[in-house]
């Protein structure tokens, strides 16, 4: 695979895709929904935001709360628009009868199948940098952390890679263009959806109740029934885009805190990272010990990313033997 | 085409003449090589048996009916179809085993345009040389005068969707030769030309063959291809039927004839001596049965002999059309 013939491949898509469509109103309308959605939800924490913790001084900054909604509510717009991406990148050209004339030209099935993912991708990046100012916006309050931006983009990047990259293998498994879309995003929404109406019923459907007796340290105890299994199926949850996200994001540092003069941050953000890392561990163990869930939801993610690729690659390949039901070469 | 097959009939040599069939193997000098090709989808059999030969600096003709499978035949040598059976050499190479050397020697255009309606013709010519891994350098000349060859200069910056029909299929042509292939297949070039684009083409295509290229071309328009095309092959079926030189059509097929006089009363009283009953009688003429080059030539002497005013006198429709119309009545 030449990277010269990739990037051909992936500037040429990339044209035709800005050529068709009016790209630059859309993109105007993404700010300018992204940027309203902002401002809205900076004053209504503002507005919320008068409990003063006795003793404190100054009070709790929105920024991890401003930036947790922000980033959840992006990503799930992007989960919406990323199978459409490249959803008809394969059978679409097939239709149209430009498949054909490419496969004969002495680019190989992969240089092929990655310059169009790239050309796919690189609109939902685009559309995902465009935001990037609005994230900046709730740091500035404070609270956020300098490495919350980055590793939350580079996840973002990489899990709407994975989307594209399906939506493009079933674009070159499907003959027509509606069908594949349509499976593209059954595929999203099994992934965002699915996995917690999966572990929703997998915890009531494998219910052990274990009673868990704490010692409060001061000769009490404290008792609790614990009913889910989550540490033997918190694997289900694992691959969801938004645990990933969420759990793969940095913790903001602890604020300089002296005699409580500053009062505690509401942080979303990090309580939904406690709670699905807690979901790793079974009753009577400490949960900030709990280890993290994103490593297996990424490599799940990716290992769906590459086999997608793969298989598109595969589709592409001429002679073929073995023509699917439907499927016209030219 | 409307005409009555009782105007035409098949004389099959009784021996194939040896000058008339290319003898060519496997590693000979022909663009084009294939024997016994099969090709089956499913349980239908598309290909029943091709054997085919398009040498270099010559363009072969393939003609059949809808479904005959010539454009499987042409996807398969485009290397984008395997065969089930079957031996294939394009530019002496095997399209399965090394189909990048068929693909870099090879042009293909497609009965289908296949072009991006939002680029330009410049745009899309350089798009597909860099395809081809031609050095970008020469990109920029090579498109501009493959542009000139299909006089297509002068839209060079318009984008494809504001081009014609005819000028969609230039540009096609001009993508299939951006590589300077040895092999071109085109399949239903002419197809929605208008004349002049057509002989145009005609003499596009004479050039690349008098430079040495092997062209294999499927069409419809039969007389269209009686002039362009050097050597025929038919197929019906999946199989093919013959494979001729255009100049040895004549000799197996006769073609009804088509005569016309100042006077029709002599004409018709002169036929009727002759024990000649036409097929049919037209503005355009009387049609007589087939008969042999020979014997029209004696039938046409002896009539302006005995002094009936004929003004036209010639075999109805083209050769191609006889043998054409005369094998597919074979096969009923």
């Amino acid at each position: 695979m030449s990277g010269r013939a990739v990037l051909l491949v992936a500037r040429q898509e990339l044209r035709i895709r800005l050529r068709t469509g009016r790209w630059r109103w859309l993109l105007a309308a993404w700010v300018v929904v992204v940027g309203v959605f902002t401002l809205l939800t900076d004053l209504a924490l503002r507005a919320s935001n008068d409990t003063i913790y006795e003793g404190a001084t100054e009070p709790p900054s929105i920024g991890p709360a401003l930036f947790t909604v922000l980033v959840l509510v992006v990503f799930g717009l992007i989960m919406v628009v990323s199978p459409a991406l490249t959803a008809q990148s394969v059978n679409g050209d097939r239709e149209r009868g430009t498949l054909a004339v490419l496969q004969v030209t002495r680019l190989r099935p992969a240089e092929i199948a990655v310059g169009k993912l790239l050309a796919g991708w690189g609109v939902g990046v685009g559309a995902l940098l465009l935001t990037l100012p609005f994230a900046v916006w709730p740091v500035v309050y404070g609270g956020v952390g300098a490495w919350r931006i980055p590793v939350v983009y580079l996840v973002m990047i990489v899990l709407l890679g994975v989307v594209c990259a399906v939506s493009q293998a079933l674009s070159s498994l499907v003959v027509r263009g509606v069908t594949s879309t349509m499976l593209a995003y059954a595929t999203v929404f099994a992934l965002c959806v699915g996995t917690l109406i999966l572990y929703g019923l997998m915890g009531a459907a494998f219910t052990q109740e274990r009673t868990v007796v704490l010692d409060e340290g001061d000769g009490g105890t404290f008792t609790y029934v614990e009913r889910s299994p989550s540490e033997n199926i918190w694997w289900v949850l694992a691959p969801n885009p938004f645990v990933v996200l969420i759990d793969a994001s940095p913790t903001a540092p602890e604020r300089p805190r002296d005699q409580g003069d500053v009062a505690y941050d509401q942080d979303p953000l990090k309580d939904l990272h406690g709670a699905i890392r807690s979901t790793r561990v079974g009753p009577g163990v400490d949960r900030r010990d709990a280890p993290a869930v994103w490593p297996y939801g990424l490599a799940a993610n990716l290992l769906l990313g590459v086999g997608s690729v793969l298989v598109t690659i595969r589709r592409l390949r001429a002679p073929v033997a073995a023509l699917p039901r439907g499927v016209r070469i030219a | 085409m409307c005409l009555d097959d009782a105007r035409y009939a098949l004389r099959v040599p009784e021996e194939p003449d040896g000058d008339v069939m290319v003898q060519a193997s496997a590693d000979s000098d022909v663009g084009i090589w294939v024997r016994g090709v099969t090709r089956r989808f499913g349980t239908a059999e598309a290909l029943r048996g091709i054997d085919l030969s398009a040498p270099y600096g010559r363009i072969t003709a393939l003609v059949g009916p809808n479904g005959a499978g010539k454009t499987t035949l042409l996807l398969i040598l485009a290397t984008l179809l395997t065969p089930t059976a079957g031996q294939v050499r394009v530019a002496g190479l095997d399209p399965v085993a090394d189909p990048d050397g068929v693909r870099s020697r090879t042009g293909w255009m497609p009965d289908a345009l296949g072009v991006y309606e939002q680029l330009t013709p410049r745009e899309y010519l350089a798009f597909f040389a860099e395809a081809y891994r031609i050095e970008p350098a020469l990109v920029a000349d090579r498109v501009a005068a493959l542009l000139a060859r299909v006089h297509l200069a002068e839209h060079a910056d318009q984008p494809v969707h504001v081009l014609s029909r005819g000028q969609k299929q230039r540009l096609g042509l001009a993508r299939a030769l951006v590589h300077e292939p040895r092999v071109l297949l085109l399949d239903e070039p002419a197809a929605g030309l208008d004349p002049r684009s057509r002989s145009e083409l005609r003499d596009l295509l004479r050039e690349l063959a008098a430079s040495g290229v092997a062209i294999l071309v499927s069409s419809h328009i039969l007389a269209e291809l009686e002039e362009l095309a050097d050597r025929v092959v038919f197929v019906a079926e999946g199989r093919t039927v013959s494979e001729e030189e255009i100049a040895g059509v004549s000799r197996f097929v006769v073609s009804g004839w088509r005569v016309r006089a100042l006077d029709d009363a002599a004409l018709a009283t002169a036929l009727a001596a002759r024990g000649i009953a036409p097929l049919g009688i037209t503005a355009a003429g009387s049609d007589l049965p087939p008969m042999s080059d020979v014997d029209a030539a004696a039938l046409l002497a002896s009539l302006v002999g005995d002094g009936v005013p004929v003004i036209a006198f010639g075999p109805i429709g083209g050769q191609l059309e006889a043998a054409y119309l005369a094998l597919n009545k074979e096969r009923r």
